[in-house]
Formats: structure tokens, C-alpha cells, sequence
């Protein structure tokens, strides 16, 4: 079985009493105890301002377990790229910070985009998943 | 100390990926500004199928700031220390479902924070599961 494990620490002083909090994942096809998401790609590239461009170039099975890892490399604070989901705006992301979310890639519609601002923004990417649909070479 | 979030992910799905690891300091949008606001850490224990608000942004005592570098983390932490990986959430961002967090899974992504863009949990299935999750924001 392939293991895919994602941990995260989180603290901030926001609070009277400082927060500390550390979780870790083992990612699993969905669903399962048994077997471990199998597939994957990873990019990074710049991207331009402007155009708004489907992250996710090929479909991954929909509604399964997929988690998507995005960070924008851009060492510029003032640059950022905003993140779609269909047609909802989910939020942006601006030098040096990152997500991970699962994906759930619903139908055709759930694509996941981004959108540069500022200038040419570096961007890293790694999907985890339990197959995809590759589109036909034309 | 201010705000940071660490990621670590590991995997031998594709012969020769190194992993990933990064930590990003939660800012205000556009400077090197520490964010400045939080709902505080929260749980939400789910129980039956059907879509609830998790965050309703109308109703933060707080207003957040709209469309600036707001952040969020929910994890699924089972129920009274079972986690199960059958049992899912899907979270979702006004009408549009993100992603479905199974048991122990969790994540971390920008909000817009404007009024409709609610966050809501939708359990799978009745099962019993507890959601754990805190917001960083930007004060209006």
C-alpha cells in the first residue's frame, strides 16, 4: 500500500494562552482503512497575471479522497493568487503561504483555478489521488 | 511569536518525491503584518446528514475583514477518541462543497470571509463525528 502522510503544526500567541496544535493524517483512498490514496502529480511553474487557469489539468475521480497541497513560492508579499472552486471564490493566497484541502472535484464544474496578481507569482502544487481521467490526445 | 502554520507531507507514491516542507507566517494581506484576529479554537459535534453552518460570517463578534488573507483549519477528530476513516464531512464554502474530511484527516485554506461565503459541514452519514477548527482573520 502506498502511504501518503501530511502533518501540520499551528500556533499563535492571538489567544491569552498560547495555542499549539499538531496533527498528522495518513491519507486513505476514501473511505478505507485499508489502502492508501495511489497517485499523483507535482508542478511548479509561474504564473502570470491576468488569466485565471484551471490547476488541475486532468480529472481526477470525483467525490473520492484527493488532497490538493498549494503554496505560492512568490517571495513578494504584495503578490498574490486567488483561488476558485467552480465559480465560488474561496480565498487567496499570498506569498509564502500555503493550503492543503481536500478536493472533492464534485463534477466538471469543480475544478479548482487560480488567478495571479501583482506580478508573476511562483506557484507549487502537489495533488494526491486515487486516479484520474486523462483527456485524449487530439 | 505571532501566528505559523508548519506542513509536512511525506509519500512514496512516485519514486524519487522528496516530500514537502514548508511553514508560512499568517499575515495581513499584502504586508509582513502579523494577523490580528481569531475566533478561538472550537469543536462541533455532528450527529446526522444535512449541511450546518460551521461559520456563519454575519455572526462573528468580530466582523472579519472581506477578501484579504483570512485562514482557516478544521480537522476531523472522530468521536470520543475513535477516529474513524470511513466517516466523513464534506466542508464546503457557501453552496460549493470543498472536499470531504475523513476521520483524522484535516486542512487549512484561505477564506474570503464575505457574508455568504459561510463554511458549512455536511456529515456523510449519522454517525457521530466531532469537528475541530479555528479561523485567523483580519479585523474590519
Amino acid at each position: 500500500m502506498a502511504t501518503t502522510t501530511a502533518a501540520v503544526t499551528l500556533t499563535s500567541d492571538l489567544m491569552s494562552t498560547n495555542m499549539s496544535v499538531s496533527a498528522s493524517t495518513t491519507c486513505m483512498k476514501a473511505g478505507t482503512t485499508a489502502d492508501g490514496l495511489d497517485g499523483m502529480e507535482y508542478g511548479y511553474f509561474d504564473l502570470v497575471t491576468g488569466d485565471e487557469y484551471d490547476l488541475i489539468g486532468a480529472t481526477p475521480t470525483a467525490s473520492k479522497a484527493s488532497k490538493l497541497y498549494l503554496k505560492n513560492h512568490s517571495t513578494d508579499e504584495t503578490y498574490f493568487v486567488a483561488i476558485t472552486q467552480g465559480t465560488q471564490a474561496i480565498g487567496k493566497l499570498y506569498g509564502g503561504d500555503w493550503m492543503f484541502i481536500p478536493a472533492d472535484f464534485h463534477d466538471a464544474a469543480g475544478e479548482i483555478a487560480i488567478t495571479a496578481n501583482g506580478g508573476t507569482n511562483k506557484i507549487c502544487y502537489a495533488l494526491f489521488h486515487e486516479g484520474i481521467t486523462k483527456d485524449a490526445s487530439a | 511569536m505571532a501566528t505559523t502554520a508548519t506542513i509536512s507531507i511525506s509519500s512514496d507514491i512516485a519514486p524519487g518525491f522528496g516530500g514537502i516542507s514548508e511553514t508560512m507566517t499568517l499575515t495581513q494581506a499584502g504586508t509582513l503584518t502579523d494577523i490580528d484576529s481569531t475566533t478561538g479554537f472550537s469543536i462541533r459535534k455532528l450527529s446526522a446528514t444535512g449541511a450546518e453552518d460551521l461559520i456563519e460570517m454575519t455572526k462573528e463578534l468580530v466582523e472579519p475583514k472581506d477578501s484579504v488573507a483570512a485562514k482557516i483549519y478544521i480537522r476531523n477528530i472522530g468521536y470520543k477518541g475513535v477516529i474513524d476513516k470511513s466517516v466523513g464531512v464534506t466542508i464546503g464554502v457557501n453552496a460549493e462543497p470543498i472536499g470531504l474530511l475523513y476521520g483524522g484527516d484535516w486542512m487549512m485554506m484561505p477564506l474570503t470571509c464575505i457574508d455568504a461565503d459561510d463554511i458549512t459541514a455536511n456529515p456523510a452519514t449519522d454517525d457521530t463525528v466531532v469537528l475541530e477548527y479555528v479561523l485567523f482573520y483580519e479585523e474590519a
